[in-house]
């Protein structure tokens, strides 16, 4: 009875022992899954409806494009689906310099390894006139922002 | 005084030229850095033309890189904002700078191919079997460290390929089912490709990596020992043992009678005739030094002849078209680019099936194949034995796709991965924004 008793207390210091030790090489592996990310906002200002053309326009530094269609905006993921490159707008189609995959003006896939249509992102106004884009959740396709005021 | 520095040199260092059989021995036993040879070695074993000393080559080269990364380290800070002024400065402000980056760039992309040349030698002489099956899977995971060394070396300038292959790279790592995301966060340091990720990929290659590879290669080494030396001497001593006379287990460490009775057991190689050996040192030492020296000429040689590349910096905006991966990747791009699969309405990405599933089967295989080769005995250790034939057809067939697959790269691939054939024009592209 002493001796089970002992094996058990046995157990319990050597197993509190070893089971502190993995705990400690959990905790260095969490600490290599950052908490607070210094990136920039998914929600961020784009220029002024008036500041772009009719057609196309390459955000460069955000990585997507803006379509106007006379006062009618909709912004579309310049990231390919497939692997992440940054596709090219050739006129008639998007089409990705990585592994050719090749995608219609609304994103929908025509050819090349791309497994799904380019990400169509929310555009709103935001009060001082500029457009707001949040590409932290994609939304349906054809979403899109007709604006009052836009000449030029 | 003189003779106690004598000594002393000669415990650091080992004679080249031994005067007695002795001092042969000694070298070996008492050095630290020979002690894992046996003090004599089968003659066949040491023949250029068994196994061309690609593990030597392999082993020279990877020392190159250790030095020259160190060396590299000095003139490099893993900074984005900074990494790629030091690339250039490299290149155009440090003395020999551009040396050091040719060296250690020529000897990674020629560790890549001489570890691929050792694997297949190995495999072609049918060298895995038994007891040496683990030594192989040693090699197989010595071959993957050797690529995702590569992968995270030509990252650390931070031009356009760096970037782009940080990119395709970290989103081949997404695809993986359930801990796809979490893999890619925890490489990056983020969602997004910045300080995190180079610094991690940095600490990857300069500590991480290499450590284990030095440890894995100790290892390799010591298994070469235990395991009996080299496969080449396998059908002498499958012959020795038709004979009646028993066979004696171990007699290297107790060789000159240094330890006595049961020692460490080493399957010997001196169980054969006195003049099917050599010892050592000299006979082995000699040529492994001739090897380093053949291996870093030749790494010089093409440094001098071609320049370690740097694309333009790191731009996010705009993807170089086309975007080519090094050649010892490209087939993974050919296989990435054309694997995506339609099931239904549901689409398979080729980043998972390019880039994970297929590789990881092959691995997998590669690992494995031993297991279920049922050749007999006596085609160990050698060359392109006809009862391995289909085996060794099969490896070449492999390496011949991927060959070509990488040949399709280099060759007829160009903007947006059309296919254009060798003379015909590429059409004008944008370069800038």
């Amino acid at each position: 009875m002493s001796t089970t008793r002992r094996k058990f207390l046995e157990f319990l210091g050597k197993g509190s022992v070893f089971a502190a030790f993995l705990a400690q090489i959990a905790a260095a592996g969490r600490a290599l899954l950052p908490n607070v990310l210094y990136e920039p906002p998914k929600r961020f200002k784009i220029k002024r409806p008036d500041e772009y053309a009719q057609g196309f326009t390459f955000d460069a530094e955000r990585r997507l494009f803006v379509v106007r269609q006379e006062s009618t905006f909709h912004v579309i993921s310049a990231v390919c689906t497939h692997l992440g490159c940054t596709v090219q707008w050739r006129g008639e189609e998007f089409d990705c310099p990585c592994h050719g995959s090749r995608f219609r003006p609304d994103g929908n896939v025509i050819g090349g390894p791309a497994p799904r249509p380019l990400a169509w992102y929310e555009v709103v106004q935001a009060p001082d006139g500029r457009l707001e884009v949040d590409t932290s959740t994609p939304v349906a396709q054809g979403f899109s922002l007709t604006v009052k005021k836009a000449t030029a | 005084m003189r003779e106690q520095l004598l000594r002393l040199w000669e415990r650091l260092s080992w004679t080249w030229a031994p005067r007695s059989e002795r001092e042969a021995g000694e070298a070996i036993v008492q050095n630290l850095w020979l002690h894992w040879f046996p003090a004599k070695i089968a003659r066949r074993s040491m023949s250029w033309n068994y196994s061309f000393y690609l593990g030597v080559a392999s082993a020279s080269l990877f020392l190159i890189l250790t030095v020259t990364g160190f060396l590299l380290m000095l003139f490099y800070v893993p900074a984005t904002g900074q990494a790629y002024g030091d690339m250039k400065d490299l290149q155009f402000a440090v003395s020999f700078g551009w040396w050091l980056r040719n060296q250690h760039r020529w000897a990674a992309h020629g560790m890549v191919l001489v570890v691929y040349l050792h694997m297949a030698r190995v495999f072609f002489t049918g060298a895995y079997r038994g007891q040496r099956f683990l030594n192989w899977i040693i090699g197989v995971v010595l071959l993957l460290a050797t690529l995702l060394l590569s992968f995270t070396g030509y990252l650390l300038p931070w031009d356009q390929l760096a970037l782009w292959a940080v990119t395709v790279g970290t989103n081949i790592a997404r695809e993986g089912p359930v801990v796809g995301e979490t893999i890619r966060y925890l490489l990056l340091g983020g969602t997004e490709i910045g300080q995190n990720a180079l610094l991690r990929f940095y600490v990857l290659h300069v500590f991480i990596l290499p450590v284990a590879v030095w440890i894995l290669f100790g290892y390799h080494m010591w298994r070469v020992r235990k395991d009996g030396g080299l496969a080449a001497i396998e059908t002498l001593r499958l012959g020795r043992r038709a004979e009646p006379k028993p066979v004696p287990t171990t007699k290297s460490y107790s060789l000159f009678g240094l330890t006595r009775g049961a020692t460490v057991q080493v399957l010997s190689s001196t169980d054969m005739e006195e003049q099917d050996q050599g010892f050592s040192s000299p006979e082995l030492t000699r040529r492994i030094a001739l090897v380093f020296l053949l291996v870093f000429n030749i790494t010089l040689l093409l440094s001098l002849l071609s320049n370690a590349p740097l694309e333009e910096a790191a731009n996010p905006a705009l993807t170089p078209n086309p975007a080519k991966a090094p050649w010892y990747f490209l087939w993974l791009q050919e296989l990435v680019a054309s694997t995506t699969v339609s099931i239904g309405s549901y689409r398979i990405s080729g980043g998972l099936i390019g880039g994970i599933v297929v590789p990881g089967i092959l691995l997998g295989v590669l690992g494995v194949w031993p297991l279920f080769d049922r050749s007999p005995q006596s085609c160990e250790g050698v060359w392109f034995a006809r009862e391995r034939r289909w085996q060794n057809i099969t490896f070449a067939a492999i390496t011949v796709v991927i060959v070509l697959l990488i040949a399709v790269g280099l060759g007829v691939r160009g903007p947006y991965w059309r296919l254009y054939w060798p003379g015909q024009p590429w059409p004008q592209m944008p370069r800038g924004l």
